[in-house]
């Protein structure tokens, strides 16, 4: 696994891909909040067909788009089975025995679990098309006006930073320390819940005591190289905003207008 | 123990785009009472290699024998207290509170009974000079301190197969040497040793045999001598010595380890 | 040796100095350091060996202000890095042991450009500098690829870039080598080699043939500077080798047993050279 396996970063090239990540961060940002002000089913589809083009636009296959959305299966059927269940609104379609289906509940079901998909499909298509990195940048970007409420949005951007740099890393530890722990004869499969819970913690208070020890001889190497915090830091990587990312923006806040006066 | 690989091959990751074939149609026997080095560079296989040993990783294709049976028949936990693997930097596993808890850990998951435990930790100790490191906390130890506890940790299962991953790296000149020495001495008590080493000269003073690897394929499999003179620019300094006045001095034989070696080279100049 | 005291202004014969320096670990009963003096001319290229626990690694945090000394003076071109850490550190580049440890950021170009950023470089010039730092590691086209792909060797060979980019004119090896297979210390080596021109190197390590080349070697243990020889006198000294726990490689040590002078004779083709020589001129030992 490497950081770019993370958040289902799917590397390939495409104009989604090539936007400023500060201008997909605010545009996811404004759609969630908009997926919540459209009161109509004809609203919400409006802004699934636009989110539909933005995939096609995105170069990523369908197949793999579709597979982010296999962990909220569950909670869209089972958000539509109670709205099916309870809801007494409209004409009644379906008796049997207490349970009764009626028209609003379905109707309400479909709404609410397409506006389930919406949110985590726009949630997914950031994800997908922003390489963790760039992500950082972006949000570090968009904290750093807060540093003048003494917001550490630069100790939280290189803290988001280290941690991509050394997921894989200590990934690659926890796999060698359960060797080495298997090797001793532990079984992280037997058992109970709670035995297997017991059975990491050879894993785990070597993993932490590690990473600590790496903290340390990272902060020397640090220190040693003139870090000092934020201040009179330059930046190597560079964003660039441009009328792409403006244009984006500007049509997605459009297509969420329509998607709520619908 | 005889330990056998026939055939054995292990890609990762197969089907994927990912996909790397790391050992290909491996065929070795780990005699009883040996020390065998393997050797190779950086992506031979060399650690794939030792984990088909005890089943950690199972291969793609080949087997796997223990005794002439196969190592899945076994029950895996079996297995492993007979094939002991200490990994590379095995330091980081440690997780106890204590030295004796840590190394404990191993008879304790063959559930044998607190007093037998109490006697393999303190042998293990004994063996490794770390006796009075028992009370203390891995954490606060130095390097090679805390190697000797690891080491410890698997030969309380009393393996009957001790596989060292690269067992010296990073440590300082003095404790390599008795590394070396606890090797041998393993090896006089019985145990065969299987040593994975990227230093030819180490190798070269413990090793009954040596197989080296290349690619995921055994290059060469036999003495010391029959390996390294076979390719002697990437062999230990003694060879590559020996080597170079082989031509005007050809009765010079094959010495591998420092001692005969230095012999040979005094008989030569008393010439 | 004279008083390394003297000349620690800027512009003053020591590139390094320390003069009587002590540094004890809090709560640890004996001193990490006792009374240490030594100076580091600029361009000489000094070892420091001795056993785990002796004092090689505090010395090396002394040098930079990570540790500041409980006594005694450490002046680095001239200013205490105790006082002036951030100065200092433009000066003196640490090289770890910890491959892993040393990468900060997700890729090899950004790892390098790592201290230029904490200098406040503008982004042209650090561009410019962390191309010529690459270069100079020889890993050009390495540029996008993440810390986790790469292998030891070339994980050290970054982090030297990184701390060669910033331009100091001193470089402190704290065991670069220890935790690196063979090829991977060949690697490095190489490229450290190439830098001894234009700086000034203090190399601690316990692979006493990294050190063959060396102006001088110091023997820190228990916190004492027992010795500070030349290479010659150094590795020929078996009580000082055996008293510090120090092997010699093996072709010395065959040169050793062979009664031929073990510095000058590193590699096997050396050694085999100076043996059929000897024999053919017909002198013996």
């Amino acid at each position: 696994m490497t950081s770019r396996s993370l958040g289902q970063f799917y590397p390939v090239a495409s104009p989604v891909h090539a936007l400023d990540p500060r201008a997909k961060i605010v545009a996811t940002a404004v759609v969630v909040v908009g997926l919540f002000l459209i009161d109509s089913t004809v609203g919400l589809l409006f802004v699934a067909a636009a989110l539909v083009a933005l995939v096609a636009a995105s170069r990523i296959p369908a197949g793999t788009f579709l597979r982010l959305l296999r962990p909220v299966l569950f909670i869209v059927a089972l958000t539509v089975l109670i709205q099916v269940l309870f809801s007494r609104e409209g004409a009644t379609l379906v008796e049997w025995g207490i349970f009764e289906v009626h028209s609003g509940g379905l109707r309400l079901g479909f709404f609410l679990a397409l506006r389930i998909l919406l949110l985590v499909s726009s949630a997914g298509l950031l994800t997908a098309t922003t390489a963790p990195v760039a992500l950082a940048d972006g949000i570090e970007d968009l904290l750093s006006p807060l540093k003048r409420v003494r917001f550490p949005a630069h100790e939280v951007a290189m803290m988001m930073t280290i941690a991509l740099r050394f997921i894989p890393t200590l990934g690659e530890e926890a796999e060698k320390i359960k060797g080495a722990q298997a090797a001793r004869g532990a079984d992280f499969s037997e058992g109970g819940p709670l035995r297997r819970a017991r059975s990491l913690v050879p894993v785990l208070v070597p993993l932490t005591v590690g990473a600590f020890r790496r903290a340390d001889e990272l902060a020397e190497a640090m220190e040693s190289r003139g870090y000092r915090g934020g201040e009179g830091r330059t930046r190597f990587r560079e964003l660039h905003f441009r009328k792409q990312d403006a244009l984006a923006l500007s049509i997605t806040m459009l297509v969420l207008l329509v998607g709520i006066l619908l | 123990m005889e330990l056998e690989l026939k055939d054995v091959s292990h890609i990762y990751a197969p089907g994927t785009p990912f996909e790397v074939e790391a050992l290909r149609g491996v065929s070795l026997v780990v005699e009883p009472g040996e020390v065998l080095g393997i050797v190779g560079g950086t992506g031979s296989g060399k650690s794939t290699l030792v984990k088909q040993m005890n089943l950690l990783l199972t291969p793609t294709s080949g087997e796997v024998l223990v005794d002439g049976l196969d190592a899945r028949s076994l029950k895996k936990s079996e297995l492993r207290r007979r094939v002991g693997l200490v990994f590379q930097f095995p330091e980081s596993a440690l997780f106890a509170s204590t030295v004796e808890e840590d190394v404990a850990f191993a008879p304790r998951q063959l559930a044998l009974h607190e007093e037998e435990v109490r006697e393999r930790v303190r042998e293990s100790l004994r063996v490794l000079g770390a006796e009075e490191l028992a009370t203390r906390s891995p954490f606060a130890l130095s390097g090679g301190e805390r190697r000797r506890t690891a080491i410890a940790g698997v030969l309380a299962m009393k393996p009957e197969v001790l596989i060292l991953d690269e067992p010296r790296a990073g440590l300082d000149p003095a404790t390599r040497q008795e590394l070396l020495a606890l090797i041998l001495g393993l090896r006089e008590a019985g145990i065969s040793v299987v040593l994975v080493s990227h230093d030819l000269d180490e190798v070269a003073e413990v090793a009954d045999r040596v197989c080296a690897l290349h690619e995921g394929r055994v290059r060469a499999v036999g003495t010391p001598a029959e390996v390294f003179y076979r390719d002697p620019a990437h062999a230990p300094a003694t060879v590559r010595v020996a080597s170079l006045l082989k031509g005007s001095r050809p009765g010079i034989g094959a010495p591998v380890r420092f001692k005969e070696t230095l012999e040979t080279l005094r008989a030569l100049r008393g010439v | 040796m004279e008083n390394p005291g003297e000349g620690t202004r800027p512009g003053g014969s020591f590139a390094v100095s320390c003069e009587n320096v002590s540094f004890s670990y809090p709560g640890s009963e004996r001193p990490a350091l006792s009374g240490v003096s030594f100076g580091l001319r600029p361009g000489e290229y000094v070892g420091v060996v001795g056993p785990n626990g002796g004092g090689k690694s505090t010395l090396v945090r002394l040098l930079n202000g990570l540790l500041r000394p409980d006594s005694g003076r450490v002046r680095v071109v001239g200013r205490d890095p105790a006082a002036d850490p951030f100065e200092v550190r433009e000066h003196l580049g640490i090289l770890f042991q910890n491959p892993d440890n040393g990468l900060v950021a997700p890729f090899v170009e950004d790892d390098v450009a790592f201290g230029l950023e904490n200098l406040g470089v503008a982004r042209q010039e650090m561009r410019d500098k962390v191309a010529r730092a690459i270069r100079a590691v020889g890993l050009e086209g390495y540029e996008r690829r993440e810390p986790d792909t790469l292998s030891g060797g070339e994980k050290q060979r970054v982090a030297l870039a990184g701390i060669l980019a910033t331009e100091p004119e001193i470089l402190v090896l704290d065991e670069p080598t220890s935790m690196l297979d063979t090829a991977g210390r060949r690697e490095v080596l190489r490229y450290l080699k190439a830098l001894r021109p234009e700086k000034t190197v203090l190399h601690v390590t316990h692979h006493l043939e990294e050190l063959t080349d060396a102006d001088r070697i110091l023997v820190l243990n228990g916190g004492d500077l027992i010795a500070d020889e030349t290479p010659e006198r150094f590795l020929s000294d078996a009580d000082l080798l055996r008293e510090n726990r120090l092997v010699l490689p093996v072709v010395p040590r065959l040169a050793l047993g062979l009664g031929l002078p073990p510095t000058r004779l590193n590699t096997p083709e050396e050694l085999a050279e100076a043996i059929l020589a000897g024999a053919e001129s017909g002198t013996r030992t």
